[in-house]
Formats: C-alpha cells, sequence, structure tokens
C-alpha cells in the first residue's frame, strides 16, 4: 500500500484543532435520531462523477457514494474503502481487489465491472452514457486511464506511464450504480453504496437522505438526515444555536462560541498571492520579492482573521508533501524597508516598477476577505507600489485566473484560496507553477523538470522533488506567495459530537457523528 | 377604456421585447457558462461538447435567433444546473413569490393607511411627529440588516420565530416584515401628504363646515380623493417586491423568484435566468395593468384622457 509521506502522521494530528474531548469506548448503537445539516450552498450535481467539490462531496462523498481507496482522516495515508487492497503488478499496472458482498442501494452488487465502468466514465472525451456531461472528477487524471474487470473482484488500472500515486487519484473517483447512470443527464436519484441513501430533493430547499440497512459497514447512530442551505453564515450558526439544526459547516469566527460546541480544522487550505512573472511590473524577481516583504502577515491575520488564520509563508500547507519543513520564513518575512530598497535597486536597473497592477480578489474565499485584502493593499501601497483593486464574484474572478491571459490585460496579483486535502504536491504544483499549467503564471524550465522527475517518483524521493521545486519557487520565482494558513470552523448542536478532521472541508461523514443523550 | 388597455398592452409587449433582448445580451457578456461548470484545466473536448450541447458554439447573433424563435414558442429551454426546463423552474418559483408579495404589499398598504391618514388628521402634533420620525427611520432601513437583526432578535434571544426557511406559517413572519418595512416607511409619508393635500382642500372644509361626521370624512371621502398616489406607489412598491425577494431568498433562503435570479445568475444558467426575467417581466406588466385598471377605476378623468 503507497504511504504517502513519512511525517504526515505527525502532521495531521499537529496541524488539526480537533475537539478531542471524550472520545467513545462503547461501540456506537444505530438510534431513530435525525439531524439536520446546514451548509452554505446547495450542491449542483449529486452525480457520482462530480463529488469532488465541496458543495457536492459535503452531501453525497462518504455518504451516498463511495470510493476504492480514500484518504486516511487520521494519518494521511490511503487507506482501503471499497477495495480491500491493491497491487502494482507492474510499473504502470494495478490491480485492486475489492470487498465481496458490498451492495448498491437498489440492492444490485458492486463489482469490478461497476468500478470500471465509473473509472471510464470519469474521465475526459469518454462516451460512457452521458458522456458529454461534465464531470468534475474528470481531472484527477493526468493522463487516460484504463480500467477492466480481471475478474468478479479484481480491478485492473493501467496508465501509459507509471503513475505512483494511483490508489490516491482513486479517492476522487466515487461509484454509482450503472442503472442510475444510463441517461444522458444528470442523476437525479444518486445510487450508491454508501451507509446512507437519497430519499427525495426539493430543489432549492433540502435534501434527505436515510440510513442504509444493507450497508456493508458498520451502522452509523444517526437515522435520518436532512441538508437545507443558508448563505449567510451568522443564520447557520443561528439556527444550531436555536436547535433547527445540528451542523453547522463555515462558520465565522464571531459565531464562534469558545467551547467544544465550534469545533475547527485545517485543510491545507493556503490564503495566497499569486503574481504574474511576465508582464511589467513583476518580470524582474526582485519586484516579486519585494511584494512578500510587504506585507505584514503578523498583524493581518492577528487583527482581522482570529483562530481562522496564521502567518504563512509556503504555497501548500504542512500535510503536503511539497511543503518545507525547515524553510526559513525570514527570507519572505515582513520588512518594509527590504521591499522599498529591492524596488529601488530595480528602478535603477530600468524596470518600470511604478508600472499599474491589478489585484484582484473575491469576498467569499476567507472571513473578512474584503478588509485582509485592503489592508494587503495598504501595505502595498506604503511601500510604493502602484495599482489597482478589484473585488469581484466568483466566476469573473476565475476568468483572471484561468490561462491564457490576455496580452491587454494589465499584470495581476491575485488572491487564491489554495487547498490540497490529498498530501500529495501532484494536486497543486502542476496546475499552478508549471509552464503549461491552466492556473499557471509561472513558467520555469528547473521547476518544469522536477515536476515531471516529481511525477513518476514515489515515497521520499517524490517529496524531495517536490520540495526542491518549492524552494526554487518562493526563493527564485517569488510567483505564489503565502499569507495565511486558513482554519476553518464547524458549528455543532447539543447532543452531537464530531470530530472534525483535515478532510472536513469536502467530505462531511454522517457516520461519524455520535449521539448523546 | 378598451382603446386604453389596448394601448397599454401594446406598450408593455413592447417593453417585453425589449427586456427579452437585453437579458439575453448582457448575460452573455458575463462571460461563459463553461467558467463556472468546469473545473481548472477541464479538457478541452469536454467542453467543446457542453458549448455544442447547449448551443453556446455558435455565433452570438445565431444563438439570439434560436433563442427568440424558441421563446415565441415558449420553450426557454432546459436548466444547466438544474434537471428541469427553464421555463418550469421559472413559473414553479412564481406563486410563492407572488403569495409573499401580496402579503407583504397588504400589510404594508393598510398599516401606511392608517398611519398617514392619523399624521395627516394630526398634523403638527406630537402623533404627527411620531409617527414621521418612525416612518422615516422605517423607510432608511436596510432589509438585509434588519432582516439579519430580525433573527438575531427573534429567532436566538426570545425563541419566538425561526431563523428561516418556509415551512410553517412562523416562517413566514421575518420575511414578510423585511419586505414591509421600508415600503410603510415610504408610504405613511405618501399617505400622510395626500391627505393633508386632500384635508386642506375646499371640499372638505365646506363639508365640515355642514357638520359632517369627521370619520367618515376621512375614510370615505377625503381617502379616496388621495387614493391617486397612494395607488401610484403602491404599485411601484409591488414591482420593487421582486427585489425584496432575492433578500429574504438570500437571508431566509426563502424560496421564490428571487433566489433562483440570483442563483441562475451566478452559475451562469443562461435559459433559467432568461426565463425567469421573462416571468418577472410578465408579471409586472400584468401588475401594472390592474394598477391602470384600479386607476380608471378610482378616477375617471385617466379613462378620458
Amino acid at each position: 500500500m503507497l504511504r504517502l509521506s513519512g511525517r504526515l502522521a505527525a502532521a495531521v494530528s499537529a496541524g488539526m484543532l480537533t475537539w478531542a474531548a471524550g472520545a467513545p469506548l462503547a461501540v456506537a448503537q444505530p438510534t431513530d435520531r435525525a439531524i439536520t445539516v446546514v451548509l452554505p450552498t446547495e450542491p449542483d450535481s449529486l452525480d457520482p462523477c462530480d463529488t469532488q467539490t465541496a458543495t457536492n462531496g459535503n452531501v453525497s462523498k462518504d455518504n451516498i457514494f463511495e470510493s476504492l481507496t480514500k484518504v486516511s482522516p487520521e494519518d494521511g495515508t490511503v487507506i482501503p474503502l471499497l477495495a480491500a487492497s491493491w497491487d502494482r503488478v507492474e510499473p504502470n499496472v494495478w490491480h485492486f481487489h475489492l470487498k465481496e458482498g458490498v451492495k448498491f442501494h437498489d440492492g444490485s452488487e458492486f463489482d469490478a465491472e461497476t468500478a470500471a465502468a465509473n473509472i471510464i466514465r470519469s474521465q475526459a472525451g469518454t462516451d460512457f452514457y452521458g458522456g458529454a456531461l461534465a464531470c468534475y472528477n474528470s481531472e484527477q487524471f493526468v493522463e487516460r486511464v484504463d480500467a477492466e474487470a480481471i475478474d468478479k473482484y479484481t480491478l485492473q488500472v493501467s496508465t501509459e506511464r507509471p503513475d505512483p500515486i494511483m490508489p490516491l487519484r482513486l479517492t476522487y473517483i466515487d461509484m454509482g450504480s450503472l442503472e442510475s447512470q444510463q441517461k444522458a443527464e444528470k442523476i437525479t436519484n444518486p445510487v450508491g453504496t454508501g451507509p446512507y441513501q437519497f430519499v427525495e430533493r426539493i430543489q432549492g430547499q433540502s435534501i434527505k437522505l436515510t440510513r442504509f440497512d444493507g450497508y456493508w459497514g458498520e451502522i452509523p447512530e444517526v437515522k435520518d438526515v436532512t441538508y437545507v442551505y443558508r448563505t449567510e453564515a451568522s443564520v447557520r450558526a443561528a439556527m444550531v444555536e436555536t436547535g433547527e439544526a445540528q451542523l453547522a459547516t463555515a462558520i465565522r469566527a464571531e459565531n464562534a462560541t469558545g467551547d467544544d460546541r465550534t469545533v475547527a480544522y485545517k485543510d491545507n487550505r493556503i490564503f495566497l498571492m499569486r503574481v504574474m512573472t511576465h508582464k511589467e511590473p513583476f518580470l524582474d524577481p526582485r519586484v516579486r520579492r519585494a511584494i512578500s516583504h510587504a506585507v505584514d502577515r503578523d498583524s493581518i491575520t492577528r487583527a482581522l482573521m482570529g483562530i481562522t488564520g496564521s502567518p504563512w509563508y509556503q504555497m501548500l500547507g504542512p500535510q503536503v508533501n511539497g511543503f518545507i519543513p525547515d524553510f526559513d520564513n525570514s527570507q519572505l518575512a515582513y520588512d518594509p524597508e527590504k521591499a522599498r530598497q529591492l524596488l529601488e535597486e530595480a528602478r535603477a536597473d530600468g524596470v518600470p516598477v511604478d508600472t499599474e497592477f491589478l489585484i484582484i480578489s473575491r469576498p467569499d474565499q476567507l472571513p473578512n476577505q474584503t478588509e485582509v485584502v485592503q489592508a494587503i493593499a495598504q501595505n502595498l501601497e506604503q511601500v510604493g507600489f502602484n495599482f489597482q483593486l478589484l473585488n469581484m464574484e466568483g466566476s469573473a474572478w476565475l476568468k483572471y485566473l484561468r490561462a491564457p491571459f490576455p496580452d491587454d490585460q494589465p499584470a495581476t496579483l491575485q488572491m487564491v484560496s489554495h487547498d490540497n486535502t490529498s498530501g500529495d504536491a501532484s494536486f497543486s504544483f502542476p496546475r499552478y507553477i508549471s509552464c503549461e499549467g491552466p492556473v499557471s503564471s509561472t513558467c520555469n524550465e528547473r521547476i518544469d523538470e522536477l515536476l515531471k522527475q516529481a511525477d513518476v517518483a514515489a515515497d521520499e524521493e517524490r517529496a524531495k522533488l517536490y520540495q526542491e521545486a518549492a524552494r526554487i519557487l518562493y526563493l527564485e520565482e517569488t510567483s505564489m506567495i503565502g499569507v495565511a494558513e486558513q482554519a476553518r470552523l464547524i458549528r455543532l448542536g447539543d447532543g452531537i459530537r464530531y470530530d472534525a478532521n483535515p478532510m472536513s472541508g469536502v467530505i462531511i461523514r454522517i457516520a461519524d457523528i455520535h449521539l448523546s443523550e | 377604456m378598451i382603446t386604453f388597455l389596448s394601448r397599454r398592452l401594446t406598450s408593455s409587449i413592447i417593453t417585453l421585447i425589449g427586456v427579452v433582448v437585453m437579458v439575453f445580451f448582457l448575460a452573455r457578456l458575463t462571460g461563459s457558462p463553461v467558467d463556472v461548470f468546469f473545473p481548472e484545466g477541464a479538457a478541452p473536448e469536454r467542453i467543446e461538447a457542453f458549448n455544442r450541447a447547449y448551443g453556446l458554439d455558435k455565433p452570438v447573433i445565431e444563438q439570439f435567433r434560436i433563442f427568440l424563435w424558441k421563446a415565441l414558442q415558449g420553450d426557454f429551454g432546459d436548466s444547466i444546473w438544474q434537471q428541469r426546463s427553464a421555463m418550469a423552474a421559472a413559473w414553479g418559483e412564481m406563486p410563492i413569490t407572488i403569495v409573499l408579495a401580496a402579503i407583504a404589499l397588504s400589510v404594508s398598504t393598510g398599516m401606511a393607511i392608517i398611519l398617514g391618514s392619523l399624521a395627516a388628521v394630526f398634523r403638527f402634533t406630537v402623533v404627527d411627529r411620531t409617527i414621521t420620525f418612525f416612518s422615516l427611520v422605517l423607510g432608511s432601513m436596510p432589509a438585509f440588516w434588519f432582516a439579519l437583526v430580525g433573527i438575531l432578535l427573534f429567532a436566538v434571544h426570545w425563541r419566538l420565530l425561526p431563523t428561516s426557511g418556509s415551512n410553517t406559517w412562523l416562517a413566514w413572519i421575518l420575511p414578510v416584515a423585511t419586505l414591509c418595512l421600508q415600503p410603510i416607511g415610504v408610504l405613511t409619508q405618501v399617505v400622510r401628504g395626500a391627505m393633508i393635500d386632500v384635508l386642506t382642500s375646499g371640499f372638505v372644509r365646506n363639508a365640515r363646515a355642514r357638520g359632517f361626521n369627521s370619520r367618515r370624512l376621512v375614510f370615505r371621502h377625503a381617502l379616496r380623493n388621495a387614493a391617486l398616489p397612494i395607488i401610484s406607489v403602491a404599485g411601484d412598491i409591488a414591482a420593487g417586491m421582486v427585489n425584496g425577494a432575492v433578500i429574504v431568498g438570500v437571508v431566509f433562503a426563502f424560496p421564490g423568484i428571487g433566489k433562483l435570479i440570483v442563483g441562475a445568475m451566478l452559475a451562469r444558467d443562461f435559459p433559467v435566468l432568461q426565463a425567469s426575467v421573462v416571468v418577472v417581466g410578465i408579471s409586472v406588466i400584468l401588475l401594472n395593468l390592474i394598477v391602470d385598471l384600479i386607476y380608471v377605476l378610482v378616477d375617471p378623468r385617466v379613462r378620458l384622457s
């Protein structure tokens, strides 16, 4: 079994700010109790192919649908779920041995053929049933993956090039019954193998699930769960306060209770600045470095983020194998004098440091984001940068994020909130910092070469290559500049116990909720 | 009368066509649904297939021609995000918005008539100044702020009402109050002004001199004569209830056309956005026709002009 990183276990436990009091010693008993979970937004799809986004995953992942493997919330390793075990039979061929006796909610059996079909469907360009439909999970495979059943419970997955993290990639591919996916439109009656089965969805209002009595694993305590959606964080918190809901996600620091009714977790989510490297005034790396030295992360996080943020300098969180544990933060830390000096040196060498650029932000990536970005802008203004601050809604922001960048568009400094729950930098670096990355504004041949080598390396060697690329990114390119490590909050009602973990941003497994009188 | 109505109907249909054209092109200025629908770095063949499926691969003018032809047949296409036709989604959300708006309008108009009339009858007294003060406060109170404070006080502190939702009649109180407050403030001032004009006019002074019962004079004769500006402003407020429906949709998760439009805009669900705006447009046109009819009934001069 693949082990992602030797230090992952310690890092995950250290990074979690979970409520750990009183873990249950006795085996939980199923009850007839129902709970209501309040989420910020309604899922846009209940398709097993779309569970990657938090909006959809919060409801369906590990509740309705399950994958072959999963990332352990305890130590970050890849552990079995619907696959009992796996072998790497050749460098580019894996065999997954599936659990026997697993049933879908409609009573049909889960087998290797179904697993293969789900993997094929999730890929770009497939003509499997509704192949023309978008599939959020499709981007988890870098290149074409073939999947076929060897026998009823053995699945073969092969790639053209060796892919040492295939079991990790398969944590993103959820399994739905084939029967439910044979239409050319999105699934409205999801059928998975998870501990909860779909009951009804009232568009715009709620989704109801109920316990699946034929579940292959331990039967959960909660019987029925209703998901409702409230955009306002204060309303979500108020619903738990009044007993209308028992669990509310994405709570603001000001709505935290300060006791065990609010649980915090870190999911390697970093708030950072993506600086363009191919347009003035950012062509000169000294100008980009000056950006990092201009931002007073300590004051900003302390004053504006409270318990939901702490100063950060790298692009990745501490549980990801590309994180550099011994990185000297002072090389990028707040030093306005140094920032001014770097700008003066660049100016003296003829760099047009006064060229106006755009700061692109959106208000919804972290609590008080507008204020945080205004504070950053003030810091930049103080050292002499010339910019316009643009605050926009998500889809407009996304347009600025994606390459290719129009020639007539000024250079941008874009505020990004990036998470990596997989623990592997391949889910971050190729997209954000390689020359061909779809959201990359960085192009460095040495970084690309290291990423290429890391792609086929495993374990410590893989981590070392990613860390080497990260060092070049921070100290030579300085194009992805960390600002804060984000913590996220969940509010719990009385009689509910839930240990938040680094996966809680995407997966709220109802079977992990425990009830007391 | 028929000429008047047919003229109004014709101009309304021209307005509706203008709205349809504008919403089509303005929606596309915001960008493509592809930006929202696909994850970063999605495969080009997926994007192409998506564009083909929704006709987004054709030139905009061609898209518009197809849209217009289908729209004339009542076909606004299928929602990109929801598993239903765009028109079904829009009409499905309209009844609850109409009921909410009707309740809010009735409450605010009733309250405003009582308060405005009292202020006019007792003008320049403590009663008038108190009503004027509170109506100005209500008229300038941001609905969004009131909604959040309302939840904090009535749901969290006093536990009298639910925080949000629409499942019980109690859940309607805060949304209705949120929609009512500003209109009560504005309408009270309008009623007060109109009533003062009427109460100081010659026929009222004459009636008073002839010993007419004061209450009957105010509520039957004076109020009827002050009705035109009140109807006019109330009509505008009714149309503006759609904006209020957006706020109650966002804060209270109250279903309705407002919530649908916001969701469609953010998701760039063009078919739902277009269908919703047309449905709202038709509703506003019908509302204006009703207001015009009431005008005609109340004031015969309108008919003549």
